[in-house]
């Protein structure tokens, strides 16, 4: 049986004066790992931005249901605390903030909302040493300030140690690889499979197919011009290594 | 008629202050209630003050005092409606007297001939204390004064004259903290002077909360003389008034002399809050340090006013200045007026000023983590001002003044 979690719907969006999400389609159901590949500058992050709720980000029409409920009314927060979560390509660097102070609250945030008592300082660090040891952070990380001074590696670490903490339904991954090594990138790729289980759907974004040797996706999504373009299994990221997004971009 | 002498008949100078009294009179008639063309107060416009109808209050009920409880253990002096009303506490090597028993003292570090507030508080001279740290000796715990006003429905003209002496080799925290109960809407003035000495080798650490009444106003200025290899340092966290100028003016009068002077403010609504410095290297080698952070919403007004002065000897000083702000409302206003004025050579001085919005970035990602928009302002805000709260040594102090910014 399948359950949706996500349904697009004939989506719209723009960011100023530009419509950059035309007629956007998909339904992604629990436990489905789907991947979006496209050229720069398509509208993946837009995409993604759109989800979240980011300001500046405007839906013309169309609309999305997250769990059955429509998601653009809600606010970027009450998003987050239903389950969406994005690992964002550029993480903000926030300076004066401790790492581990701002995953307290976000976590307590949730919590708050579901209903669940906030976890005390004690046990909040034990479950950040431990969820932080599989990603190789150490406390050291967590007492600097978020993102400031972190590698591109560290970053994403720290992203995937944010999804691992606040359990996400559904997260999105845009461009999750950027700025990796290999090594770096098998970490993150570990963290995020190891979320995987029946329940808990995926948005894999990408420029690239390397990343999807290690988060293998069960479908895979040409975007192109604002909506998908054509759609497949896990070999059409091959092909579209090989060929390149040429067929699908429009002559200028 | 002048609004500050109308009652004048009201007030009963006491006979040790008599010819003081004359003198600030004098002075301050001479000078008149600063305008908007007086440089010095450009930014701060006090027509408010001119309208008011001040009084001399006798001494409130003194069982009305709410029993202020600090979170650390302290030395205390108390001060209701501007009156000495208890001491508690004091330790070993501090000696508190009435100002009458040390009027010799008063006038010496403060100009009354360039200050209209000092004067001001010359010509009412009355209430006040006399502190004096002995010798080499280093005070453990905070000595607190803590000022509280009653205001009822009157305005208040609270006038508060502190000497302070630190001798050689002395070292105290000196924690300033104000505050009021009842009719929110009263229109007191506390006008303030403190005349502080640090002396050879001594260090003083002076901190300060204002949070006055919404429509009350609060000027304090503080007038120190820093000796050879002395120490001042002050931190002062504003949020209260209507208007409130806290005024520093710091002389380093040896070598080696050192001052770091420091604060934040946060505001909202109508008041305008001035940090107004002036810091003089009249001696080689001197250093200064100020780091100002306001945070400004509503229609409030921050201003701040930096000074240094470097003195044609003075060579090998140094002297950085830096004050920035964070604006939440398009209406909200900051006004600078940085100064440099250096008559020596081989000298390090450096002056700088921003300001700046909240990140919208940063908050579209703390909230895409779940955290409301209003907590990650907070958030923000709180990392907006660390840095000049980790310049506070006292962890018990620095820990208190983040709790007063957030809850009180
Ligand atoms: N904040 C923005 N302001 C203006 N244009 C933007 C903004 N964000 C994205 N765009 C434009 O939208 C288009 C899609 O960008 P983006 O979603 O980042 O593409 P991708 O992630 O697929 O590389 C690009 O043409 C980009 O220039
Ligand atoms: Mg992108």
């Amino acid at each position: 049986m399948t359950t949706p979690l996500l349904e697009i719907e004939e989506l719209h969006a723009r960011v100023g004066d530009k419509e950059i999400i035309k007629n956007f389609n998909l339904t992604i159901n629990e436990g489905e790992i789907h991947a979006i590949m496209g050229p720069n500058g398509a509208g993946k992050s837009t995409l993604s931005y759109v989800l979240t709720g980011k300001p500046g980000y405007e839906v013309t029409s169309g609309s999305v249901r997250f769990k059955g409920k429509d998601l653009l009314s809600l606010s970027p927060e009450e998003r987050a605390r239903e389950g969406v979560f994005l690992i964002m390509q550029y993480p903000v660097e926030i300076p004066g903030v401790p790492t581990s102070a701002f995953l307290k609250q976000a976590l307590n945030a949730q919590r708050k909302h579901l209903n669940l008592p906030e976890l005390d300082n004690v046990s909040f660090i034990k479950l950040l040493r431990e969820e932080g040891k599989k990603l190789g952070i150490d406390s050291d990380m967590l007492k600097r300030f978020v993102n400031v001074g972190f590698s591109g590696g560290e970053k994403k670490r720290l992203e995937t140690l944010q999804m691992a903490i606040l359990k996400p339904s559904f997260a999105i991954l845009d461009e999750a690889d950027s700025g990796l090594d290999i090594d770096a990138l098998k970490v993150v790729a570990d963290g995020v499979n190891s979320l995987r289980d029946e329940h808990r759907s995926m948005l894999v974004i990408t420029h690239y197919q390397r990343l999807l040797n290690y988060i293998v996706p069960d479908f895979v999504h040409v975007f192109a011009d604002g909506h998908i373009v054509k759609s497949g299994n896990k070999d059409l990221a091959l092909e579209l290594e090989e060929k390149g997004y040429a067929e699908f971009v429009k002559e200028r | 008629m002048n609004p500050f002498f109308k009652n004048n008949d009201d007030f009963q100078t006491p006979q040790w202050a008599k010819g003081l009294s004359q003198e600030g009179k004098a002075a301050f008639l001479g000078i008149g209630l600063p305008t908007p063309k007086t440089e010095a107060w450009k930014y701060t416009k006090l027509r408010e003050l001119e309208t008011d109808d001040y009084e001399f209050a006798p001494l409130a009920d003194k069982g009305a005092m709410p029993k202020e409880e600090f979170p650390f253990a302290c030395a205390k002096i108390d001060f209701l409606n501007g009156q000495w009303v208890k001491t508690s506490n004091l330790p070993q090597g501090l000696t508190i007297k009435p100002l009458s028993e040390a009027f010799a003292q008063i006038n010496q570090i403060a100009d009354i001939q360039n200050y209209p507030f000092a004067a001001l508080n010359s010509a009412y001279l009355e209430q006040g204390v006399f502190i004096e740290v002995a010798a080499n000796r280093q005070i453990e715990m905070p000595l607190v004064l803590s000022y509280h006003t009653i205001p009822e429905n009157r305005n208040l003209l609270e006038n508060i004259r502190n000497v302070i002496i630190l001798n050689t080799g002395s070292q105290l925290d000196l924690v300033e903290y104000y505050s009021y109960t009842g009719e929110v809407k009263s229109r007191y003035l506390v006008n303030q002077v403190n005349e502080i000495t640090v002396k050879e080798n001594a260090q003083l650490n002076h901190y300060k909360f204002q949070n006055e009444a919404y429509k009350a106003n609060h000027i304090a200025l503080h007038a120190v003389d820093v000796e050879t290899a002395g120490t001042y340092k002050s931190f002062c966290l504003q949020k209260g008034a209507n208007i409130a100028r806290n005024e520093t003016k710091v002389k380093l009068k040896g070598l080696q002399a050192k001052a770091q002077v420091d604060g934040a403010y946060v505001m909202n609504g109508w008041a305008t809050l001035d940090t107004t410095t002036d810091i003089e290297h009249l001696f080689p080698q001197t250093t200064s340090s100020q780091l100002i952070k306001g945070v400004v919403g509503g229609d409030a007004k921050g201003v701040f006013q930096g000074k240094i002065h470097i003195a044609p000897n003075a060579v090998q000083t140094e002297g950085t200045q830096l004050h920035k702000a964070l604006l939440l409302s398009d209406t909200a206003e900051i006004d600078v007026k940085p100064e440099l004025e250096i008559f020596a050579d081989d000298v390090k001085c450096s002056h700088g000023a921003a300001s700046g919005e909240l990140d919208e970035e940063q908050l579209f990602y703390m909230q895409s983590r779940g955290i409301s928009r209003e907590d990650a302002k907070k958030m923000l805000i709180d990392a907006y001002l660390e840095d000049v709260f980790a310049r506070i040594e006292n962890e018990n102090l620095r820990a208190w003044f983040k709790d007063l910014k957030q809850n009180s």
